[in-house]
């Protein structure tokens, strides 16, 4: 078969020049210069005519390309830009964009019809198993993508907005009622198992072959090659769909009654507010419509009764579907003000972060260490020999089970966790009192730790000076993890 | 971090010096953060008082006492009015015949596998240094989490144990049979006057 030939019977069958070089397999910047590829390729093709030179009368139907249905033509195209001009595209800041296309199954069916003229046309050249052309969704990538990132100004990201363009054909209710008679001529036992959705592209891409399909039989349901068409591709909808955003911080907490995400019980709030809500509330909506699917995590989380000191707990939002993607200093200063005025939950160190980075919160959370300054009560006043039980500079491991207070929706387990060191300190005025410092494994009940809860914590600083204790009060003063990195807000807008 | 006033240590000589406890500043939000001793409560609840309500249930003359928490989580234990403390504690055993509680085991959030037992199911066994053996009862219906085995290698634990910790057995009943065995059970007040009732009875006889 030679090339010429090839173009020329495609030609006959109304195949457009976008087209007729996707069955010549050219390849990326080929689609460019068309005429400068058949040249290439040793093709003699009529010039196109341009636009300038006579209005064009009414379309004919031999117009409209029969493998692409006007995919490729210059005037879809400009429907396309126009379609996401007029879509919300411009709420979206991304510097990058990528297409991604719904298209009709009518497409992979003409493509298979052309596939069978082909081989009907030239014979045993033609392969059974590998498609004649470029396939429409690479092709799609090669030549719309280009343009459409061109015309807006955009760079290719596969990460950046985007944009669902849904395309519908006036043929395809009818051809893909041919299409669910035909899979069931020719694949009955399979068919049978295929109760709900009758066909899908998938089972199209795979099964539909002239290597699994008999020309004779696909020609009783459609035809070959495929036929002229009065109507191009219609664009059904434009959906944007922006980036995923990360924003990281650390975050303080000063409250002893500010839970950290929605406390909800048997449908009713048990508090009126918390981390979560208060961060998401008020650095949110400056990258997001939508704040209630931002996802907020961190590095672990305290009890409702303690607070977070020192330099805070890291934590990350993420934001899909951002509208915008920067954030200057001054932005996160403000925002960094606004939950600072709660009084009750401080941020800082706020930034955006690349979403790899996010594996420092996620993964290792056993590893980490974690610093506490707890509150507890002696029955009698301190003495010299508690205090001294009390300075242990090496670590040693406790034994801790499933505390009371949440086992009835957790299992019973035993855990080993490391306490790295303890330091004790007495209030001068009353001695009852100790300001214990503990370094632990992260996952460590401090609470359980100290009063030993009935001896299922073991040892338990309680066990280790003989006497009962009790816990008041709680501070987490360090979280040893070193993300995300400082950055200081304030000092950047000064 | 404490620093040793040298004059004072020398003069008061008191032990205690360099343990004493000072704040660190800090600013969050624009306010100092408040020490931690600001916390302190005079009456600070224990941790019973604070999560727990104290039930009793009364077995062949003796009573129980049962630790239920805000989350229905039970705890089984002596009352403080059982009569082995008077007897002295001699031996704890989980093997109550036909079978070890000890072997209890649970698995997963549901705590899957473990004993249904029935309020007045033996949990353990208790015998007393004057001779006689208790059947420690369960109290309530629901179903085994955990027994307290270290009460099998120390049983003289019962007796120096803080309320609570000398625990037989820890125990989940349905939510919905919570109302039920709640009502079954003699709260702290009907507890305590059936204590003051006993005893009255108690003088005539002696």
């Amino acid at each position: 078969m030679k090339n010429q030939e090839l173009i020329d019977y495609l030609e006959s069958c109304g195949v457009c020049r976008v087209c007729q070089l996707r069955y010549l397999k050219a390849r990326g910047s080929e689609y460019r210069d068309m005429q400068k590829t058949f040249q290439r390729l040793d093709v003699q093709v009529a010039a196109e005519e341009t636009a300038d030179n006579e209005i064009p009368a009414k379309k004919s139907r031999l117009d409209i390309c029969t493998t692409c249905l006007g995919l490729f033509s210059k005037d879809f195209q400009q429907q396309l830009i126009d379609g996401i001009l007029r879509s919300d595209y411009a709420k979206y800041d991304s510097p990058g964009i990528v297409l991604a296309f719904n298209l009709p199954m009518v497409l992979q069916l003409r493509q298979l019809s052309m596939w069978f003229a082909l081989q009907s046309k030239f014979g045993a050249s033609v392969d059974s198993n590998f498609a004649p052309d470029v396939p429409i969704k690479e092709a799609v990538k090669l030549i719309l993508h280009p343009i459409v990132c061109t015309q807006l100004g955009k760079e290719y990201d596969a990460n950046g907005l985007m944009i669902n363009i849904e395309l519908r054909h006036s043929t395809e209710a009818d051809d893909v009622a041919q299409l669910v008679q035909l899979n069931k001529a020719a694949f009955p036992a399979q068919a049978k198992h295929q109760k709900r959705i009758e066909i899908s592209r998938g089972l199209l891409e795979k099964q539909y072959q002239p290597s699994r399909l008999k020309a004779e039989l696909f020609k009783k349901f459609l035809p070959i090659p495929p036929s002229p068409v009065n109507d191009s591709l219609e664009l059904q909808s434009i959906q944007l769909c922006g980036p995923l955003v990360c924003v990281a911080g650390r975050y303080r907490k000063l409250s002893r009654e500010l839970s950290h995400t929605p406390w909800v019980l048997n449908g009713k709030r048990i508090m009126e507010d918390s981390i979560e809500e208060i961060i998401i509330r008020n650095v949110g909506s400056h990258f997001s419509e939508t704040p209630e699917k931002i996802t907020f995590m961190s590095s672990g989380r305290e009890d409702v009764d303690v607070r977070c000191l020192g330099k805070g707990r890291p934590f990350v939002l993420e934001i899909p579907n951002a509208r915008c993607g920067s954030l200057t200093r001054t932005q996160a200063l403000a925002m960094e003000q606004a939950v600072d005025a709660t009084g009750t939950v401080s941020i800082h160190n706020l930034q955006l972060v690349p979403r790899e980075e996010l594996t420092h919160i996620k993964t290792g959370e056993e590893q980490k260490r974690k610093y506490y300054r707890a509150l507890c009560v002696l029955e009698q006043p301190a003495t010299l020999e508690i205090l001294q039980k009390l300075q242990i500079s090496e670590s040693f491991d406790i034994q801790q089970k499933t505390p009371i207070r949440v086992l009835h929706r957790r299992p019973l387990h035993t855990r080993p966790r490391t306490i790295f060191g303890v330091k004790a300190r007495v209030q001068r005025e009353n001695p009852r009192l100790l300001v214990i410092d503990v370094v632990s494994q992260a996952g460590t009940y401090i609470k359980e730790l100290v009063h030993g809860e009935f001896g299922r914590t073991a040892p338990s600083l309680s066990s280790i000076i003989g006497q009962p204790m009790d816990i008041l009060a709680l501070d987490v003063v360090g979280i040893d993890l070193d993300w995300p990195s400082d950055v200081n807000n304030a000092a950047a807008v000064e | 971090m404490a620093t040793i006033d040298t004059q004072t240590f020398l003069t008061t000589a008191d032990p205690l010096e360099p343990y004493y406890f000072q704040h660190e500043e800090q600013k969050i939000c624009g306010e100092f953060v408040k020490p931690i001793t600001d916390n302190y409560d005079e009456n600070y609840p224990s941790v019973v008082d604070r999560f727990f309500t104290r039930y009793y249930y009364i077995k062949a003359g003796a009573a129980y006492q049962l630790l239920y928490h805000s989350n229905r989580i039970c705890l089984v234990c002596l009352a403080p009015s059982h009569p082995a403390y008077a007897e002295g504690i001699e031996s704890v055993t989980f093997d109550v015949g036909n079978v070890d509680r000890s072997q209890n085991v649970v698995k997963g959030k549901a705590k899957k596998g473990g004993m249904i037992l029935q309020a007045d199911t033996t949990l353990a066994l208790l015998k007393t240094s004057a001779g006689n053996t208790y059947k420690i009862p369960s109290c309530i219906r629901g179903k085994l989490v955990e027994v307290n085995t270290a009460l099998i290698e120390d049983p003289k634990l019962l007796e120096r144990a803080a309320e609570g910790a000398g625990y037989f057995g820890i125990l989940l009943p349905k939510i919905d049979n919570c109302d039920s065995i709640k009502a079954s059970l003699l709260s702290q007040e009907q507890y305590e006057e059936r204590i003051k009732n006993d005893k009255s009875e108690d003088k005539p006889a002696t």
